[in-house]
């Protein structure tokens, strides 16, 4: 009788036991970044431009997976403006979810974002060593003496020509040394006339031209401060516009829609010139029947205006951290990587023609080389060098906002209004609404 | 193996009761754990079931509001005039500043309306008839433009141009992400002239999002269009394929109405359930796995532990009780079976429970009622035999007594007086003897005293052709026999053995030998035929001159009622030679 009372309790307890398992089975939730110091790491980095910005990241993780192989990278292409939409919808709502480790942010744009959400990103100052990379890149990656984005790539423009297409017209790559864009004007109404292709591509919503064409000459869409409109008065804009306003009269210009057109009007071969930043030079060399057409000449001045040289800046960008869990990866998969690699930074340049802003990395062969698409230009040396020359300009908070106002009041200027009033009335809209 | 076996026998009632108990107690544990575990199925699929309805009609309402911007969003760029100049002008029509007016304004409202799609991560693309475009976000779906214009996605809008069609793609050589694409075909309302298409691309992990909400491992949906192949799912695995068999489940389920379906497709048991999206052309098609689901719901495991466990408990419970009930009854026949043959003294132990006792008592009450019987039987036998011994005792055949008093008178008539007074003073001594109980023992000098009686009787009637010799030896002289023991076998020899023979001898001989007395009656006469083997004598016939009722066949069971088997009555007889009759009798 023992015996069975014995079993009998046994058997009870292992009942009460089995029952009570089947509690605690799915009630683990997985957040989307665990902690960094164990396990697998996952991150997650967002880029736009699957030619240029993504194909570096992968580049770069790549070269940290060899090294690191615990930190899992997940790279994702967006458009940019998808990426600054997605930022800003979580960085106000508060809510980190959904946002990644590592951020492309386009150098205009940075500061909106730092000084809007000061907390949202990680203080990399540590962790990077801000002299090592080209003093423009600094004011807007850095904010209150903090660095908080590893400078990525340099912006530094140029014209891109169709040497064949100038040849036609009368023209030599020598001849485009030192020109304004009066003589780029008169060049592309040659090449026309010539070849019935057109000079340039412009995209009405894009005023990167105008950027291009003030930042030239020292000036901004904003005062020094960053944030004081800087657009009646301002006499390097007026000339701008005014050479802008006179491009669009000359039938010079196809226009374009978006950036695939903007692509596919050079590539086709359907546009002599590409004014823009240096980061195109991949999607140029994407055409690689037009091996050997190209060359890069220096950015074309502003006419009627001493202080504009031949350099100036369109886009460049560089990463940022967000300080949610995986930061502390994160940051030292961009030390490791952009922020010190210089062999990273020769095959960038190699293969997908970036050129970076680390100093150190200038100084390597790969900088120096001769590229047989721009008819052995060694046009990585060139960019360097007008890089040294492109004028600081403070490009503050507000860039894409004021550009939004005065792309409408360019469509009246080209439609007739008086130039003066188009930039009072852009300057008192932006004053409103920049309040 | 043998005792177990042995064992077995004696336990096989225990064995029996324990087997049907044990299949008993299973076969209920199964049974009810079947019963209870596919109500509860049910009973859960019902539920789910309801639930799942529900979760499928937000699904339906979440894709009714994107549906609802993308109409919002289309109806706004068709009517949007300036788009249409956009997208219908040509190349030439305008100078620049005028072309770049209408670019700048058509991109402006494409951006507006594109605002009213932020919330879904979409690309728009439109695309005209001159071949101009716009797209809001390339990377959604990075398909060339040239390309697009003869895809098969353009030409199914263009067949249709008043629907928004949904439409998907699996991706691009550049991208292969795959997407779900709405599109519509932009045409002039009153001449009805195409002048282009507008698409509305979201990728499918971005359209997932508007169920995968409701989706858990085993839940599952799948978004079909009309051909059957799975536009979206949270498997993604199942994105592109084309499953024909879901599609006709799912739109058997939409046209009968039904509230689920149990079906088997992609090799598994599933719980279906459908809605047809008419605005998209869709199905949005549930697929609850049914062991994932049920898995979730009934622990096998444990059910299968406690059951176990129950089992086991009450098999040990069944165990003890019926070995404890069993025990004494397989004491009870173990014992019984020691009852060997013709002992039935063999009591048994009364011990255990109360219907084994009884059943002992009984038992034993039984074997005493036997024993008293035989017994009884045993006494009766005897007193019955006895009496018929005395009976037959009492007959003193008359014919004897006629013929000896004949004898006795022809001795008279002849004047041989002493002859006559010695044959009656024989036949006086030979009747004093022979009358009274049959039980009786007399000496053997009695016994041969008589014998002697009878053997002068008979000497005087037929002469004395037949010499009679009698060789006691001394020390038997007082051992006590029955009565007429050796008479039948002298009166067998007398008239049947020298039938043949003129003359002979008769030797009576009387010794102790291992302790029993052997009387012997031998004699030389013609022997007898047909002695059987084991030496019994023949039946005699009757109408002969026997002295009394006693004849030789009942010496030998006189013999072995009184004395036992050992002692008894041996013929030996050879034809011609003659007969030897050997008696053995204890020692007395």
């Amino acid at each position: 009788m023992k015996k069975v009372l014995v079993l009998l309790l046994a058997s009870f307890v292992l009942l009460t036991a089995c029952s009570s398992k089947s509690d605690n089975d799915t009630s683990t939730s997985e957040g989307t970044n665990d902690t960094a110091s164990q396990g697998t790491t996952e991150l997650t980095a967002w880029a736009w431009d699957a030619n240029f910005n993504v194909a570096a990241l992968n580049m770069a993780k790549d070269v940290y997976a060899t090294q690191n192989a615990n930190v899992k990278i997940d790279v994702q292409e967006n458009a940019q403006a998808d990426i600054v939409q997605k930022l800003n919808t979580g960085l106000n709502s508060g809510t980190t979810k959904g946002l990644p480790n590592i951020v492309l942010i386009e150098d205009y744009r940075a500061q909106s974002f730092l000084q809007a959400y000061p907390d949202a990103f990680y203080d990399l100052s540590s962790v990077i060593n801000a002299s090592d990379f080209a003093d423009y890149k600094i004011g807007p990656t850095s904010l209150d003496g903090k660095q908080y984005g590893v400078p990525f790539d340099s912006g530094v423009a140029g014209l891109y020509v169709r040497k064949d297409l100038l040849e036609q017209a009368g023209y030599k790559v020598e001849d485009l040394q030192d020109v304004d864009w009066d003589k780029i004007i008169e060049i592309g109404k040659a090449v026309k006339a010539k070849t019935g292709k057109a000079l340039l591509t412009q995209d009405p919503n894009d005023l990167g031209l105008i950027r291009m064409m003030i930042q030239s000459a020292g000036s901004w869409y904003t005062k020094e401060d960053g944030t004081t409109p800087d657009l009646k008065d301002n006499a390097i804009l007026k000339q701008a516009l005014e050479t802008y306003k006179k491009l669009m009269e000359s039938d010079i210009v196809k226009v374009t829609s978006d950036w695939s057109q903007f692509v596919g009007a050079f590539n086709s071969g359907d546009v002599a010139s590409v004014p823009t930043g240096n980061w195109i030079t991949a999607s140029v060399k994407a055409e690689a029947s037009q091996s050997g057409q190209w060359a890069v000449v220096p950015f074309p001045t502003l006419p009627n205006t001493p202080s504009s040289v031949h350099a100036s800046n369109l886009g460049g960008s560089s990463w940022y951290v967000l300080n949610i869990d995986g930061k502390e990866a994160a940051a030292e998969f961009l030390k490791q990587t952009f922020g010190s690699n210089v062999d990273l930074y020769q095959n960038l340049n190699k293969q997908i023609g970036a050129i970076g802003t680390l100093k150190a990395a200038a100084s390597g062969e790969a900088y120096s080389a001769a590229d047989e698409f721009f008819g052995g230009q060694t046009i990585t040396a060139d960019f360097a060098k007008w890089t040294e020359q492109i004028p600081r300009v403070n490009y503050g908070m507000h860039t894409y906002e004021i550009e939004d106002l005065l792309a409408v009041e360019v469509q009246n200027y080209l439609n007739g209004k008086d130039l003066d009033k188009v930039l009072s009335d852009a300057q008192s809209q932006a004053e409103t609404q920049i309040q | 193996m043998r005792a177990i076996l042995e064992r077995l026998k004696y336990n096989g009632l225990f064995v029996k009761m324990f087997v049907i108990m044990v299949v008993s107690i299973i076969s209920v544990t199964l049974l009810t754990s079947w019963v209870t575990i596919r109500m509860s199925e049910r009973l859960f699929m019902n539920t789910f079931s309801i639930t799942n309805s529900k979760v499928i009609t937000q699904i339906k309402t979440n894709f009714e509001s994107f549906n609802y911007a993308v109409i919002t969003a289309a109806n706004n760029v068709l009517q949007s005039g300036s788009i249409k100049g956009f997208l219908s002008q040509g190349d030439g029509d305008s100078g620049t500043i005028e072309t770049n007016r209408i670019y700048f304004t058509a991109i402006q409202l494409m951006k507006q309306y594109q605002a009213n799609l932020d919330a879904y991560d979409v690309g728009m693309t439109i695309i005209g008839a001159n071949g101009r475009s716009y797209t809001s976000d390339n990377t959604v779906w990075p398909i060339p433009k040239n390309q697009l214009r003869t895809h098969p996605i353009t030409i199914n809008t263009n067949a249709e141009p008043k629907r928004v069609m949904y439409q998907f793609s699996g991706g691009t050589p550049d991208s292969l992400n795959p997407v779900i694409v709405a599109t519509k075909a932009l045409y002039e309302r009153t001449s009805g002239t195409l002048y282009g298409d507008l698409y509305i691309a979201i990728r499918e992990t971005a359209f997932k999002r508007f169920y995968t909400n409701f989706t858990s491992d085993g839940n599952d949906v799948v978004i079909l269009n009309r051909s059957g192949v799975i536009v979206s799912s949270n498997r993604d695995d199942l994105i592109g394929k084309l499953n024909v068999g879901l599609l006709s489940f799912a739109k058997q389920i939409e046209e009968e109405g039904l509230p689920y379906k149990n079906a088997s497709v992609m090799g598994g048991e599933y719980v279906l359930l459908a809605e047809y999206l008419p605005t998209y052309d869709f199905y949005v098609v549930n697929l609850v796995d049914k062991e994932t689901a049920l898995e979730q719901l009934v622990n096998t495991r444990a059910v299968a532990l406690i059951c176990a466990a129950i089992v086991l408990v009450a098999l040990l419970i069944v165990f003890v009780i019926s070995k404890r009930l069993t025990r004494s009854l397989s004491l009870l026949v173990r014992q019984m079976s020691n009852v060997t043959k013709k002992n039935f003294h063999n009591y048994i132990n009364v011990k255990g429970s109360f219907e084994v006792k009884e059943l002992g008592y009984a038992y034993n009450y039984m074997l005493d009622e036997l024993n008293d019987y035989v017994k009884r039987l045993v006494e009766t036998q005897r007193e019955q035999h006895n009496a018929e011994l005395a009976a037959l005792q009492m007959q003193i055949n008359p014919h004897f007594l006629y013929n000896t008093l004949a004898s006795i008178k022809i001795l008279v008539q002849q004047g041989s007086k002493e002859k006559a007074s010695d044959t009656i003073n024989a036949l006086i001594s030979l009747l004093q003897n022979t009358i009274g109980n049959v039980s009786e023992t007399v000496t053997v000098s009695d016994e041969i005293e008589n014998l002697k009686h009878y053997v002068f009787i008979n000497h005087m009637r037929y002469g004395e052709r037949i010499k009679v010799s009698y060789f006691v030896a001394p020390d038997c002289l007082d051992v006590r026999v029955p009565k007429l023991i050796l008479q039948p076998f002298m009166e067998n020899a007398f008239f049947h053995a020298f039938n043949d023979k003129p003359d002979g001898y008769i030797y009576v001989l009387v010794s102790a030998e291992a302790g029993s007395l052997l009387c012997e009656i031998v004699d030389n006469g013609s022997g007898i035929e047909g002695l059987s083997d084991n030496g019994k004598l023949p039946n005699p016939k009757g109408g002969r001159q026997l002295f009394s009722g006693i004849g030789i066949r009942n010496v030998h069971d006189r013999i072995v009622l009184l004395y036992g088997n050992a002692y008894g009555v041996v013929i030996d007889s050879k034809p011609g030679e003659g007969t030897k009759v050997r008696i053995r009798m204890p020692l007395l």
